[in-house]
This record gives structure tokens, sequence and C-alpha cells, in this order.
């Protein structure tokens, strides 16, 4: 029985794992529910239910990323503007 | 120096060319002058594959035409020449008339050239005439079921391109030829034309986006110094190396917030090469550009724009609707083109570049669109190896809130014991 909570704690700790590197990949909690599941056969509802503890945890850090992952267009077209520019200079 | 300094203080933006124009008394305009060093992706943008590859649409170039089809296919239209009025040859002379018709300029004038050549082999090539001509029987039936199409055109299905990449597959890139590849696929509504020509343009493009990879995977990695480097040495006077490399067993400390909520610069994170027509992506999702098509494939474009590439790597093709990439991707990346040292696609730049330090991977922190193969790559590093620190190092969720609201929506195994569904 101790067993079984510590291996649920490793587990809910894989979770926040994979979480954080889909966060590194600027991915909103949809995406990254479809891609654990995709990619670890993940249930989505363990997911999405991770992300928001997740989130309680460390509210203002998911603030300010939905705050940036509003930016995005602009910075995709910034972004793009910028790798134009570096075609256009590369020899 | 003193002299040249203050000149070069205020043109610095703009970079040299106004700077050696004050002060060398002459203007470089780089735009207008070297108009030939354009990046070779825009000249690929710029030329017109049709035109090579004729308006016929699977009609080769002289390079690969094998030269017995093509005096077999000559002969036909010979033939045809002389018979064009007299349809008692029955389909086979409707054929013919389909055949010549859709060949275009192209092949009636090398038929000129040819003539004489022809009708010295004519006996020999007879048996091949035959046999194109039945093979091209076969497709002109299907292109005429597909609305009295003249050309004698192929259209690549998804499912059809599939085969056509396992053939190349098991052939090895290098050693596929049309020939072996039309056995393998077992296709009969195939001319061994209609491969070859597809083949042409699957290895061009593959060398061109192997080489966009490679100046993206240098571009990609620059950034991520450069961005990194800014971030630390503003957020916390750490330089650099302080970023890299703190206590290996520790997460990031300092503020990840700031690191991940305000990267300096936003670039996209180049995808590497991605699967041409591959039959299980979402036909709604329009990523893909072959150089001069644009999406989706259902447009009346010759060849079939089913090359999947990234929209946002693709200067010309822009609609941000990519996220998905299949990892089927990787297998044509499997083999890494000679001669080109750098590119290797990012799946296997994921392992190379990754510091062991606990970074997490050699994303940068600004990707606007991750490619399938890099989330998978990610995915996989942290299921291999559960041991590494957390990349972001956000405060971990409570177990029992966890299990609680897990079992509030009815889940109530954790691990779960069978596999998701």
């Amino acid at each position: 029985m101790g067993d079984h909570s510590s291996s649920q704690a490793s587990y809910i700790h894989l979770v926040h794992h994979l979480i954080e590197e889909c966060i590194i990949f600027k991915m909103g909690k949809e995406e990254c529910m479809d891609a654990l599941f995709k990619h670890a056969n993940i249930k989505p509802v363990i997911t999405s239910t991770v992300w928001k503890e997740l989130e309680k945890e460390n509210k203002e850090f998911f603030e300010a990323y939905e705050r940036r992952r509003e930016e995005m267009p602009t910075e995709k077209e910034t972004a793009q503007r910028i790798r134009d520019l570096l075609a256009r200079t590369k020899i | 120096m003193s002299a040249l300094s203050p000149a070069r203080n205020s043109t610095r933006d703009d970079g040299e060319s106004e700077f050696l124009a004050t002060s060398c008394g002459f203007t470089i305009n780089t735009e207008e002058d070297f108009p030939e060093f354009t990046d070779h992706g825009d000249l690929l943008d710029i030329i017109d594959f049709d035109d090579l590859f004729s308006v016929a649409g699977d009609v080769l170039p002289d390079l690969e035409m094998d030269p017995e089809v093509l005096a077999g296919e000559l002969s036909d239209h010979m033939n045809t020449s002389s018979t064009i009025t007299t349809t008692s040859t029955g389909s086979q002379g409707e054929t013919n008339k389909k055949g010549i018709s859709g060949k275009g300029e192209e092949v009636i004038s090398k038929r000129d050239l040819n003539e004489t050549l022809v009708a010295e082999t004519v006996v020999n090539y007879d048996r091949k005439r035959k046999h194109s001509s039945s093979g091209s029987t076969k497709n002109n039936r299907i292109s005429s079921n597909e609305g009295k199409r003249k050309v004698k055109k192929v259209d690549w299905t998804p499912e059809l391109h599939r085969r056509f990449v396992e053939a190349v597959e098991q052939l090895g890139l290098e050693k596929a030829v049309p020939s072996r590849i039309l056995e393998l696929m077992g296709v009969h509504c195939l001319t061994r034309h209609n491969v070859a020509s597809h083949l042409q343009k699957y290895r061009s493009h593959r060398k061109h986006l192997l080489a966009r990879e490679a100046e993206a995977a240098n571009w990609t990695r620059k950034r991520h110094i450069y961005g990194l480097d800014s971030t630390g040495a503003n957020a916390n006077g750490r330089n650099k190396n302080g970023w890299l490399a703190p206590a290996p067993t520790i997460g990031f400390p300092t503020p990840p917030p700031a690191a991940v909520a305000s990267p300096p610069v936003n670039h996209h994170h180049f995808r590497p090469l991605h699967v041409w027509g591959h039959p299980t992506v979402d036909p709604s999702v329009m990523p893909h550009v072959w150089p001069k098509h644009l999406p989706p494939p259902s447009t009346a474009m010759a060849t079939p724009p089913f090359w999947l590439s990234d929209t946002s790597y693709w200067p010309r093709i822009h609609n941000g609707t990519t996220t998905y990439l299949p990892t089927v991707a990787t297998r044509f990346r499997a083999p890494p083109v000679a001669g080109i040292p750098q590119a290797l696609p990012p799946h296997h730049m994921v392992h190379n570049y990754k510091p062991d330090h606990g970074f997490g991977g050699p994303r940068s922190p600004v990707d606007l669109h991750p490619s399938k193969e890099s989330v998978d790559a990610a995915i996989g590093d942290v299921l291999t190896r559960p041991w590494l620190p957390l990349p972001l190092g956000l405060k971990p969720p409570t177990v029992d809130g966890v299990i609680t609201e897990l079992h509030r929506h009815g889940v109530s195994q954790v691990p779960p014991a069978a596999s998701c569904a």
C-alpha cells in the first residue's frame, strides 16, 4: 500500500515533468493533453488535472505564460520578418 | 580611427553599406547590386517547376528519360500521326490520340529529331511500344474517367505516394530506380515514366529541405544561445554560462516565469523534414508546400502538393495552422544526404545537442511551432529518463490534491493499469 502511494506520486511527477516540457514548447493545456496522450499514452483527464493543480501552485507563472501565449501571433510575425531578413542576407 | 568611429556609430543600424558610403565615397547597395546572392530558397521559389516538368504534368525533361520508353512512345506517336484518322485500331488508337495531345509540344519536337532513330530500330522497340502503350492505355482510361483530361497524368494520391515512399526507402534513396520502385509498388496504372518524374521531384525536394534545415538548425542554435544569454544577463546578472550550468541536480531556481515568459527573441523552431504525402495527415491542416505550389492539395496543380512542410518554415506559405507533423517523417530523414554534414534532422539534433545537465533539451523556450518530432523526442526523453530534473522547476502539485481531483473525474487508478484507449 505504501508502494501504491509512491507509485502514484511518481506518476504524477512524471506527468508534471512532461507538462513542463510541453510548456517549453509553448503549448496550451489542450495541446498538452493531446501531445501527452499521443506520445506517452497518458489519459487526457490526468494531464488536465495535473495541469490544473500545477496552475494552482504556480499561479503567477501560468498567468504570465498565458499572457505570453496571447502575444504569440505578433511575435510570429516578427520572427517571420527576422527569418526573411536572415534568409536574404545569407550568402 | 577617431575620424571613422563617429560615422560608424551613426550608421550602425543600416549596416556597413552606408558606413562605407560615407567614409569611402561610394555606395554599396546590397539590394540592387547583388541580386544573385539571394537565398537559394528564394531561387527555388522563383523557379517555375511547371516549366521544368512541362505543362503536361509528369513528363520529364530529357534527363532521365529512358531511351527505350522515349523511343517507344515516339513510335507510338509516329504511328498515330499516320493513323490518327483511322480509328480502326480501336482503343489503342484512341490511347495514342490522347497520348499525343497530352505530350504536347515537347514530344513532338523530340519526335522530329528522333524520327530516323526510331525508324531504324522500330523492330526492336515494337515490343516495348506495346508495353508502354498498354501502360498508357490504362493510365489514360483512368485520366479520362476523371473528366476527359487529355494529359496522361498521374494523380499522386497520399496512398500512392505512401507506397512510393515505402518503395524508395526499401531500395534506399540512392539506389531507388524508377523501374524497381514501380515493381515494389505493384501499381499498374503507373508508368516508369511517372515514377521517374515523381522521384526526381522527391529527391530535389528532400535536398532542398535538408539544406534549409541545416541553415535553420544553425540559426536556431545560435538564437537559442543568444536568447539565453540576454535572459540570464538581464534577469540575474548571471552570464550565459551561469544560466547553462547551475548545479546539475537542481532545477532552475531562478525565476522561471521570467525565463519563459520574457524570452528576448522569438523565432520559429524550424521544423524538420516533413513527411511528404503522409496519408494520415488531416487534410484540413494545410501547411504544405512544394516550392512553388500553394496549398491545399485539392488545387488543380499538376503535381501533388503533398509535400508537407512547415508553413512557418517556408517563407512563402504562411497560414500558421501547422502544428501537426506525423512522426513518420523520421523515416525520410534516416539517410542523411552525404556532403551536408550539418543536415542532421532535429530529431537527431535533439540527442546530439542535448547538454547533460538538466536543461531538458535543445529546444529553445521560444518555439512557436513545435514540431511533432521535437515534442516526441522531448517526451521520449522524459519517459526514458525520469530522473532528469524538471526543466522549469515549477512547484509540484500536491499528490493528494491530484488524486482527489482524479477521483472526482472517475479515474480511480493512477497510474492506469491498462493502456489508455
